[in-house]
């Protein structure tokens, strides 16, 4: 007895780590869902705002929406194609059923990452419009099996006596398979419903790679968000998740423990509560679909719209709700992480997207691959008057003649330090190789800022493309990266004011920023030399809304706008018009928003390498990336 | 249905035709372009490419990785399971929920809330600074991403293994003890045994998913660690080299197929 008991001891003990282990983590984004300090480390105490601004956020809305309505129609759809398959194949013969339950067995099996890269091959060579119906599309495909394997068995034990019985007494098939069979089925649809509907809502990786331009699902806005910076809204998100889904297991289990013994009910309350239950079901589908329609837009498109693709963090968002109001026109805002990122989703589809805004030497690549619209300067009032002459001037280095591209912001390359916690002036790139800073420093996840650092180190040119020179900065970089804490682009900025980071390699506007909130923070252009920058608006030659994309570029070049957007993301305006209304003194004369010449002597432009060169610059920093 | 072949075909059909369209081609479609290059010639030089030392290196860590995290999980969920098989009584159908509820939360939420505790500010080494530990930096690492795996995948292990233990009939336990054997005996020669058909199917649902990811190591990993799954991913996602990237996709599937043999294999074992 007494063995039995301690042994009762351990169980519950080793019960509880498990246990904790998989709700501590779950806790504390409850938790912090209400701390009102932005730092994760800090209590800064308790506050409802974040569930307040999730709910103003309707971008996240729109995800949840979409998540759900998905999850919905694949589900229904999913599940009555895989019953009515699974009892069909009851009357095939055995080579045809075991070739169909092979094919069914392939999306279980296989990695989702394949499954999703074959649809997505197969989107894209039949140039099906990728959106919300690819992703339904997905879905419903890998939701099918789910449904069959768990309709299956039990479909085997039906004895078809009962069905046949039926049918000799006259009941017309239709008739007789309700009566009959379906009762007995009903518990395996429901469970394989269940399971769909699961999968469905969890699916990250099918639906990253199917879902295309301007539409995402809760899974790829969070995915989103994670590499640009955790945004507490989704710690309350998460913890609204987990409630609702405590609440809607313990709900099912409650009624699981009811219908253990249905035959004790009399008929009518039986019937009662079917009748209850389906009513609730109904009343819960047509809240899915409504909320959907509400937020989601997906039956109400509009045609008056523009596709923007922008770089994360490189707008007021403000701007984008003027220009909706101003024009009529629905403003459908995606961002990007890096110039390649965006090269990739474009080539792939040169029509999922109407105007983009990539750096200077991206341009010149999507000029060179005859992706983009010419444009005429003079349908761009606010650019001809706004924008300085020099800006355009120095636009013809990628885009010679000024055929395709209109600036928007410029800047430099430099490193943000915090000033307390480094001993020396940072004056030199090498800085960043310093084994006192291990753990401590913050690269760019971007092959050109990468290599830039390691060439501009060296000496080399920024534009290299000497083998030679090439596997010296790879072998830089490869020796950094023990020392790196992690490869980002626009979490740079909340590591650094959240102090997880001593030094960051990062874009001049950011500095400007990111001192607003650390102090601590100073930036630097190393005296080695580092890259000027022009981001620039251009039109995709496929675009299918070209008027609009003029439009929202002319808009982008309004003093007022440009004006917004330079205080709200601080990197160098060319619009002289916005320059001069600059109210901060500080700003106005920065020498990181307009460094002064001599430091932009110090600094290059990046020039298109051609395919060659990007695939000696892509293969070097794979290379530099498996190299711990 | 029920004997009736025409009325079978007809209803089976939508399916065959969807599953032809959105499984069949699709796959058809990774096998060509893995075997061709960019002018649409014939090569084997996309699924050779695995021996290049970062593919190579990308894929040995995803499998030691998934390796681990595999086994990891079956060491803790496996007395999970008995545990939770054992207490049939009372409300261990809601026990056996809470373990398994996890699962529903959105996998991507349930990574994000390990990267808060780990990270070099984050939680844990709050409290740990707060007693005045040693702190400890642990993301970034494999260590991280393994920790983002089990944490993941742990219910698609618990599960199977529950339910297969729970399908053991008592009688069959008593039956061995009556006939003298021990406890351990027990366990090693009926227990297990019986069990086996819900372990594999819980490695294969935690060793497939974890040997292809890349949302987990991108998360846990800082950018900083590449498995198998961020290279075909970026070769899509940002060097546009579809080929390539399907190339590697076909090795993938080897491995997935390597599994599903071994499934197989060990399943016809136990029925004989």
């Amino acid at each position: 007895m007494q063995k039995k008991k301690s042994n009762n001891v351990f169980e519950k003990i080793y019960m509880g780590i498990i246990f904790v282990f998989m709700y501590a983590p779950i806790l504390t984004l409850i938790v912090l869902s209400f701390n009102s300090s932005k730092s994760r480390a800090k209590w800064g105490g308790f506050t409802f705002n974040w569930y307040i601004r999730l709910f103003s956020d309707s971008e996240v809305l729109n995800a949840l929406a979409n998540t759900l309505i998905i999850a919905l129609i694949a589900t229904i759809v999913a599940t009555i194609i895989g019953t009515v398959t699974t009892v069909a194949l009851v009357g095939l013969n055995r080579k045809t059923r075991a070739v169909i339950m092979g094919v069914t067995n392939i999306p279980m099996i296989n990695a989702d990452i394949v499954t999703g890269i074959s649809l997505m091959l197969l989107f894209r060579v039949l140039h099906f419009n990728t959106g919300f119906f690819t992703v339904l599309i997905a879905h419903i495909t890998f939701n099918i099996p789910y449904v069959m394997l768990s309709v299956m068995p039990r479909m085997k034990t039906i004895s078809p006596s009962v069905y046949e019985a039926a049918l000799d007494l006259g009941a017309r098939p239709m008739y007789a398979f309700r009566k009959t069979v379906l009762p007995d089925l009903a518990p395996a649809v429901v469970s394989g419903a269940l399971m769909a509907f699961t999968m469905s809502i969890d699916d990250f990786i099918i639906t990253y790679f199917t879902k295309g331009s301007g539409f995402d699902t809760l899974s790829t806005k969070i995915y989103n968000e994670v590499k640009r910076g955790i945004q507490p809204e989704i710690y309350a998100l998460s913890a609204i998740i987990f409630i609702v889904v405590l609440g809607l297991l313990f709900a099912s289990n409650r009624m699981k423990n009811v219908k253990i013994k249905p035959r004790e009910m009399d008929e009518r309350k039986a019937k009662g509560r079917k009748v209850r239950l389906i009513a609730a079901t109904a009343v819960a589908m047509a809240a899915i679909v409504f909320l959907g329609m509400l937020f989601g837009g997906v039956f109400s498109k509009k045609s008056n719209q523009v596709y923007v693709y922008n770089a994360g963090e490189y707008i007021d968002p403000e701007v984008i709700e003027m220009f909706e109001e101003e024009y009529g026109i629905e403003v459908i805002y995606d961002e990007f992480e890096s110039n390649e990122i965006m090269y990739a989703k474009v080539a792939a589809d040169n029509a999922a997207y109407d105007v983009l805004c990539p750096s200077d030497y991206m341009i010149a690549k999507l000029i060179q691959n005859d992706m983009l619209y010419e444009i005429d300067l003079d349908e761009f009032p606010n650019a001809q008057e706004y924008t300085g002459p020099q800006y355009f001037e120095s636009a013809q280095a990628f885009d010679p003649g000024n055929k395709y591209a209109v600036p928007y912001f410029w800047g430099t390359v430099g490193i943000l330090y915090n000033k307390t916690m480094v001993d020396e002036p940072v004056t030199s790139w090498d800085v960043l190789w310093d084994e006192k800073y291990s753990g401590e420093i913050l690269m760019q996840d971007s092959i050109r800022d990468a290599f830039m650092v390691a060439l501009a180190r060296n000496g080399f040119s920024i534009n290299s493309t000497d083998p030679k020179e090439i596997e010296i900065a790879t072998q830089d970089l490869i020796d950094q990266s023990p020392l790196v804490q992690a490869y980002v682009v626009d979490q740079v900025r909340d590591k650094m004011i959240g102090n997880e980071a001593i030094l960051g390699v990062i874009y001049s506007g950011e500095a400007i920023f990111t001192k607003r909130e650390n102090p601590n923070l100073e930036y630097v252009i190393p005296d080695e030399g580092s890259n000027v920058w022009i981001d620039a608006w251009v039109i995709t030659k496929d675009a299918r809304n070209k008027e609009n994309a003029k439009l929202w570029i002319d808009f982008m070049c309004r003093p007022d706008i440009a004006l917004m957007n330079f205080e709200y993301i601080t990197y160098s305006t060319p619009n002289i018009a916005a320059q001069e209304m600059i109210e901060d003194e500080d700003i106005r004369t920065s020498e990181v928003a307009f460094p002064p010449a001599e430091t932009l002597k110090r600094c290059d432009t990046y020039v298109y390498l051609g395919e060659e060169g990007d695939r000696l610059y892509s293969d070097a920093w794979k290379k530099v990336k498996s190299a711990n | 249905m029920f004997n009736n072949r025409k009325t079978s075909t007809v209803m089976s059909s939508p399916y065959l035709a969807w599953a032809f369209i959105f499984i069949v081609v699709p796959l058809g479609m990774i096998v060509y372009y893995g075997l061709t290059d960019d002018s649409g010639a014939f090569t084997f030089a996309n699924i050779a490419s695995i021996a290049q030392p970062e593919h190579l290196k990308a894929l040995l860590l995803a499998l030691e990785l998934s390796l681990i995290s595999t086994v990891i999980c079956f060491l803790l969920a496996y007395p999970l399971g008995m545990m939770l098989a054992k207490n049939k009584m009372g409300n261990q159908g809601i026990i056996t929920t809470l373990f398994i509820l996890p699962m529903w939360m959105n996998f991507l939420l349930r990574t994000l809330a390990w990267m808060t505790l780990l990270e070099n500010k984050g939680i844990i080494n709050g409290v740990l600074s707060a007693m005045h530990l040693p702190l400890i930096h642990i993301i970034n690492t494999p260590a991280a991403i393994v920790i983002g795996m089990v944490y993941n995948f742990l219910p698609f292990m618990i599960l199977p293994i529950y339910n297969a233990l729970a399908k053991i009939d008592d009688n069959v336990i008593d039956a061995a003890r009556d006939l003298g054997a021990n406890k351990f005996q027990t366990f090693m020669r009926v227990t297990l045994p019986l069990s086996v058909p819900g372990i594999l199917s819980g490695v294969t649902m935690v060793f497939i998913p974890a040997l292809t990811t890349f949302a987990i190591s991108t998360m846990m990993g800082g950018s900083k660690i590449l498995l198998i799954g961020n290279i075909i991913e970026q070769e899509f996602t940002l060097s546009y080299d579809w080929h390539l990237g399907s190339g590697l996709s076909l090795v993938l599937m080897v491995f997935i197929i390597i599994n599903m043999i071994i499934s197989a294999i060990s399943e016809r074992k136990e029925s004989d």
